[in-house]
């Protein structure tokens, strides 16, 4: 109970839960949340509701509900959020492209030769392809169909085929285009540039990390991922243009926010329309243009609405000032701060099992991502000072790529781990048991490349810091 | 992306539910229209940006561009929202509601319904207070001095659609809770992961002949795939 607040007439008491300190209405409306979340309401939903009530709870009817009125307006309409369409179109275009078995033959032809080389091209290709489809899950559709027959031919072991391709999709997330990498850059603040730039090395570094395990389990068991042989000079220079389209796309973004000629909005419009000129060439004609369409602006008003919903919430804790008061509390532990942020990425790894990458960022990031900045130092430190060795603004893009980086490995694990479900699906003949033993390595492979995130951010960092400063 | 369902809007026998079947489907024109508009906006806009950089970099940058696409943002932000709502593309945890018994879950399935359809009464009645301020003092962009009122319209517009949507789901789910049994109409469709995955596969274009050669060719361990169950369709 708070007393001055009673005496000083605050002008809420709405919901009978007057006069209570900001922090705890914070608290309480935050159990709410979980609450709603778990009884299946629409994140939208319950994170503007609950908001709504917080708002009015502290700052009266009035004011909270026409603040809340102008959000989704004021939230959504920005230049930078014009983006989003953009990256997402090129995700349901791409498929249409045909570039799924170009990119295989090349990467087969290329890095084949390794010891388990189709399984080794099989990740870089579903990684140039996830990129730009941005669609983790379906990318693990498209390569169940075309590498595990390839593999499996081949003689490979069933698990590892089915884990690669399970596994290979989750890159998606960090190489650009990115569309969850915008998300949290909306959501935090940050410059959208910056954290594309970011996951570029990541995104490179995670599929190295996965072609390390293949090749030490094809050395360790020869039989299970035999190496290709016997691919010449000519083969493998006659597979290149197969690659262009989605090079092209990536060069497109990468270089237009590195070289500032173009806005990362615009690369996204452009990008969009390289891939539409390529999927046309390809024979896509208008029903599966306008499919495709239809599908973009149907996942399109679900971020936006997602967007909006959550600055609602966001809204409401900045006036709780809860965000503060959890900082205060994570920083009371008078212990390592690398523990600290291992237990809050624990945490991550729990709700993952059970909530979609988007939603889990949204509904956690306006609490937790104050207190990992005040864990590093506070927004405007020097990497000196600072507890990670990073300055604010690397803190918050390093923090992203990781927590991102978190979210999509839990498109791979137990209980709902989709991209398993989908290779099982595509695949009836490899048990739904095989694919989980699959992958086991690669969850692995995931958690020693988060380590080497944390220990070495310049993984992260370089790239942004070139461009940025 | 999880969560994603498929339309149950066809008409069913028990509880009025041809009925409502009927007016859903109605609705759902409108709907498919509005999602259209928003996705035709964004082809344009895709379009309009790659000429706008040309035009720039040649040296004639197409004044007030950046404003218009800004404000434009506003369409596809906000049309679909009642299309995304029908075919269940607002994201939420499926897990605890998925394995509640049938009545108990129609009645909470309801009630969050219905909280949505609260939330966003309000924001219609406070949107537009938003519009007629921006009408009334006459709010414009910053470069080229476009009236912002227009796109402020649109988010009361869209979500008046929005809210019908979630009247008719909420009464939608209510017949459930009556009428555990009745075929479920007027209400999205929830997916196991399995069948998640499946309509991912299929999203991906991969034909369910396909699945089925390998599963004959392999000597169909279907055993161990999931449950394919029919969707009462």
């Amino acid at each position: 109970m708070n007393l001055t607040a009673l005496f000083n007439g605050q002008p809420d008491a709405i919901f009978g839960i007057g006069y209570m300190d900001p922090t705890e209405v914070g608290i309480l409306c935050m159990g709410l949340l979980l609450v709603l979340v778990i009884c299946g309401v629409r994140v939208v939903f319950a994170a503007g509701i609950v908001g709504l009530v917080g708002l009015v709870e502290l700052i009266g009817w009035n004011g909270a509900a026409s603040a809340v009125g102008q959000i989704p307006f004021s939230k959504s309409v920005s230049f930078v959020l014009g983006l989003l369409p953009m990256f997402i179109l090129i995700g349901y275009l791409a498929f249409h492209a045909g570039m799924t078995k170009q990119l295989f033959a090349a990467a087969r032809a290329w890095i084949g030769w390794v010891p388990g080389g189709l399984a080794v091209a099989s990740v870089f290709a579903a990684a140039g392809f996830a990129a730009v489809s941005g669609a983790s899950v379906a990318t693990a559709a498209v390569f169940s169909r075309v590498a595990i027959p390839e593999m499996l031919e081949a003689g490979y072991n069933k698990r590892l085929a089915a884990g690669v391709v399970a596994a290979a999709g989750t890159l998606a997330s960090l190489i650009p285009p990115s569309t969850i990498l915008v998300i949290y850059a909306v959501i935090v603040e940050e410059s959208v540039g910056a954290l594309l730039l970011a996951g570029f090395l990541p995104g490179i570094f995670s599929a190295v990390v996965y072609a390390v395990i293949i090749v030490g389990w094809a050395m360790i068991k020869p039989d299970a991922g035999p190496a290709v042989k016997g691919i010449g000079w000519g083969e493998r220079f006659r597979t290149l243009p197969g690659l262009l389209p989605i090079a092209s796309v990536v060069v497109i973004i990468v270089s237009a926010v590195y070289g500032g000629w173009a806005t990362p909005t615009e690369a996204g419009a452009l990008g969009a329309f390289v891939v539409l000129v390529v999927a046309w060439m390809n024979g896509m004609r208008w029903p599966s243009l306008k499919a495709a369409l239809m599908e973009t602006s149907k996942l399109v008003v679900m971020i936006f609405s997602l967007i909006w919903g959550v600055l609602i919430f966001g809204r409401f804790l900045g006036f709780s000032g809860l965000p503060e008061a959890f900082a205060t509390w994570i920083l009371s532990f008078d212990t390592d701060p690398y523990l600290i942020l291992g237990g809050i990425l624990m945490g991550y790894v729990v709700l993952g099992m059970f909530m979609d990458a988007i939603g889990l960022l949204l509904l956690t990031l306006p609490v937790v991502y104050p207190a990992v900045m005040a864990l590093n130092g506070g927004a405007d430190v020097s990497a000196a000072d600072s507890a990670f060795g990073l300055s604010g603004g690397q803190c918050s893009v390093w923090f992203g790529i990781i927590v991102v980086k978190m979210a999509e490995v839990c498109l791979i694990t137990p209980p709902i781990g989709l991209n398993c479900f989908v290779v099982n699906g595509v695949r009836p003949d490899i048990p739904l048991t095989d694919v989980f033993k699959g992958i086991f390595l690669f969850f692995i492979a995931d958690a020693a490349t988060i380590v080497l995130l944390i220990l070495f951010p310049q993984i992260i960092t370089w790239l942004p810091d070139l461009m940025y400063g | 992306m999880a969560g994603v369902g498929t339309a149950g809007t066809h008409p069913g026998g028990a509880g009025g539910g041809s009925l409502l079947g009927k007016v859903s489907d109605q609705l759902a024109k409108l709907e498919d229209l509005l999602n259209i508009v928003a996705a035709i906006t964004i082809f344009v806009l895709m379009l309009g940006t790659t000429i706008s950089i040309a035009c720039r970099i040649s040296g004639f940058p197409i004044p007030g561009y950046l404003d218009i696409s800004e404000q434009a943002i506003a369409i596809f932000a906000f049309f679909g929202a009642a299309y995304g709502q029908r075919l269940g593309a607002h994201i939420r945890m499926e897990l605890v509601i998925g394995a509640l018994p049938g009545r108990l879950r129609w009645m909470i399935e309801a009630l969050a319904t219905f909280l949505g359809f609260l939330l966003i009464l309000v924001l219609i009645r406070y949107s537009w207070d938003f519009f007629l301020n921006a009408y009334l003092i006459g709010d414009s962009t910053v470069d080229i001095e476009f009236p912002t009122w227009p796109a402020k319209l649109l988010v009361p517009i869209a979500f008046s659609v929005w809210a019908a949507r979630l009247a008719l789901e909420t009464v939608g789910y209510l017949r459930l809770s009556i009428w555990p049994s009745a075929v479920p109409v007027a209400v999205p469709l929830q997916l196991s992961p399995a069948e998640e995955a499946e309509r991912e596969i299929r999203e991906a274009g991969i034909a369910r002949e396909e699945i089925e050669a390998v599963a004959r060719t392999s000597g169909g361990a279907s055993a161990n795939s999931p449950d394919r169950k029919e969707r009462g369709e």
